[in-house]
């Protein structure tokens, strides 16, 4: 999943979390809100229901002055009770409010007073019967307390009435924003939902493409993988045939001119006889050309026979070899130690073989030829490295060096076929390793080279020069 | 009766025919050599049918030289016919060639023959090549004794 998708997901895992996390405080404050409204409806009740026993009472009183029965003592009682206890519930109620609590603490002493007036007219009524108590409630001031209490109550309502508009409101308001919340939180949700599916479907649209694309490029490379081999096969089997079959006319013009020399050599004058050995030159000069295009076509068939070899043997053994091409010239040699490598030693052999030749003929024309080989390190890579003070080149043809058939020297300077560095790089790249040359006109050339496989890494700090040389003078 | 055939030459390329028997005839190796041209002819020779019914099993070459690519029957066939039968498979076969293939190579060495050698372009190389192949079959190596050979052969037959 690539970044932008990834911060798109926690974008939207925020955003859902914190609508839930509204929502939920929306839902608690609503409760809240409604609690309140219930509380203050509640409040109302009770101011209501301490009216009601003043006036309950009141009646009762009345009732019994009147008649001077006893059972209408029987609401006035009851309301006595309730009176009390209502008015505290008010108080408790109203606990959270001071202004709700003066006036409760207000109203208590007028409904007592009231109270105790009823008490009186009654006791009024029992001592000295009907007119006395008749008399005592007209003229008695139980009307005007009666309207205080009015008052009061009606007072502590109203307080109450706009508390519970103000609490409806803000109810409403929480309840409006709630329903906001839902309705924006799912639209987001849903909002959401669909870029994430909108984005899922481009991702798995862009990934199907991709995987398609895929497929055709690897139908695409195996086919030409599958091509290649075959015009690689096809090259190779031709340039072996050609090698092959050039061989057999090359034998005949070198042997026929070779008896010709020898049987009639001495009736021959000068020139008639370099005229022969010119065409026996030719001949073997091909000979030799079509023998390493056939080992060079041979390498590229031949699998690696891949073993531990100790490269220092190896090349003290190809150093030995040459001895003979380095009669009667003075070359230096100087062997430094060289690692152990998992490689086909006899193709390894063949590119020592190469470059130190090679090393060998270019040197030539030097009084003292110095060639050195040795080992470096190169981002943790083992590097071998063959370097000469001959003849050179310049760098600008470098691109050439390893060209089959590609020589940077006149033939009439150095012989070859240019086909021996040809082998020595298809020898390296087989092994998996890289070759490659530094040089200067005239002031030498140096060839280095890798051999890649696993085991011939190593992860030991870089080195440099391993001075550990030996030297040789043949 | 002629000399005993020494070495029986296999080889189609009349040019390379010829400088083989230039380069034998020049280090004195051999005078009597057979020459046949494709694997058909040499197996009528060793096998003394055909143009050869008259000739006996026991005057057995000392030696064989093989070319490889020969039309009708070619070189590893008649190498495979020499040592699958009693009375020739004792027979030293040289392989002289052009091909250095590692798959004639190894074949060549399968149907066991006695040396594998590739012709070299030079000539002097190649007669010095021939000259030792030469001193070294005909000279040096004690042969197999011929009569025992086709002796048994006989006998079993």
């Amino acid at each position: 999943m690539p970044l932008s998708s990834k911060a798109i997901a926690a974008c939207a895992l925020v955003i859902l979390i914190s609508i839930g996390m509204l929502s939920y405080r929306s839902t608690v404050r609503d409760e809240e809100d409604r609690g309140w409204v219930t509380h203050t409806h509640l409040v109302l009740e009770k101011l209501q229901a301490v009216l009601i026993d003043v006036t309950q009472a009141e009646g009762g009183q009345r009732g019994f002055v009147l008649t001077g029965e006893e059972k209408y003592l029987h609401p006035y009682r009851g309301a006595i009770d309730h009176v009390q206890r209502d008015m505290e519930e008010v108080g408790k109620l109203t606990a959270d409010n001071p202004t709700q609590q003066d006036a409760i603490k207000g109203l208590k002493p007028v409904v007592d007073a009231r109270l105790a007036l009823l008490a009186g007219l009654m006791a009024i009524r029992r001592q000295t019967g009907l007119m006395a108590g008749a008399e005592a409630v007209a003229k008695g001031n139980s009307e005007a307390l009666m309207n205080e209490i009015r008052a009061r109550i009606s007072e502590m309502r109203s307080t109450e009435e706009r508390l519970l508009k103000i609490r409806m409101e803000t109810a409403a308001a929480g309840t409006r924003k709630m329903k906001a919340v839902i309705v924006l939180g799912n639209g987001l949700a849903i909002l959401i939902l669909s870029v994430a599916g909108m984005v899922i479907r481009r991702e798995t649209g862009k990934r199907d493409l991709a995987e398609k694309e895929l497929k055709h490029v690897n139908e695409h490379l195996e086919q030409r993988t599958a091509e290649l081999s075959d015009t690689n096969g096809e090259l190779e089997s031709f340039s072996y045939s050609v090698a092959h079959d050039l061989r057999a006319p090359l034998r005949q013009i070198a042997g026929y001119s070779s008896v010709l020399l020898q049987d009639c050599g001495p009736s021959l004058d000068a020139e008639e006889r370099r005229y022969l050995e010119k065409v026996e030159e030719g001949a073997r000069k091909m000979g030799r050309l079509v023998d390493d295009l056939l080992s060079l076509s041979k390498i590229g068939r031949q699998e690696l026979a891949l073993q531990d070899t100790p490269l220092d043997s190896l090349l003290r053994q190809v150093v030995e070899d040459l001895g003979p091409e380095c009669s009667g010239r003075e070359v230096e040699w100087r062997i430094g130690s060289l690692f152990s490598a998992e490689c086909d030693p006899a193709l390894m052999k063949q590119v020592f073989v190469n470059l130190l030749s090679n090393a060998v003929k270019y040197t030539g024309k030097r009084e003292r030829a110095v060639i050195e080989v040795g080992q470096i390190m190169e981002n943790d890579l083992r590097v071998i490295f063959v370097r000469d003070n001959g003849a050179g080149f310049e760098m600008q043809y470098v691109g050439k060096l390893f060209g089959v058939f590609q020589r940077l020297h006149k033939a009439r300077d150095f012989e070859g076929t240019g086909v021996g560095l040809a082998i020595v790089q298809r020898i390296i790249r087989k092994h998996g390793g890289r070759i490659w040359a530094e040089a200067e006109l005239d002031r030498g050339a140096t060839f280095f080279f890798t051999l890649g496989s696993a085991e011939n890494k190593i992860t030991r700090k870089p080195q440099h020069l391993i001075r550990n040389e030996a030297i040789y003078v043949a | 009766m002629s000399l005993e055939v020494e070495i029986l030459l296999v080889d189609d390329s009349a040019e390379d025919v010829e400088l083989t028997v230039l380069a034998l005839r020049r280090n004195k190796i051999s005078n009597n050599i057979q020459i046949a041209e494709d694997g058909a002819e040499a197996l009528d020779f060793l096998f003394c049918r055909g143009p050869h019914r008259g000739r006996s099993f026991s005057s057995r070459p000392k030696l064989i030289l093989l070319d490889l690519k020969l039309p009708k029957v070619d070189g590893l066939e008649v190498l495979r016919a020499i040592r699958g039968d009693e009375r020739t498979k004792t027979i030293p076969v040289v392989i002289l060639t052009s091909s250095k293939e590692q798959k004639d190579v190894i074949d060549g060495y399968n149907l066991g023959v006695s040396a594998y050698i590739q012709k070299p372009v030079d000539f002097n190389q190649f007669a010095e090549t021939i000259r030792q192949v030469g001193m070294f079959w005909l000279v040096i190596n004690q042969a197999p004794p011929a009569g025992v050979f086709a002796a048994s052969k006989a006998k079993g037959a």
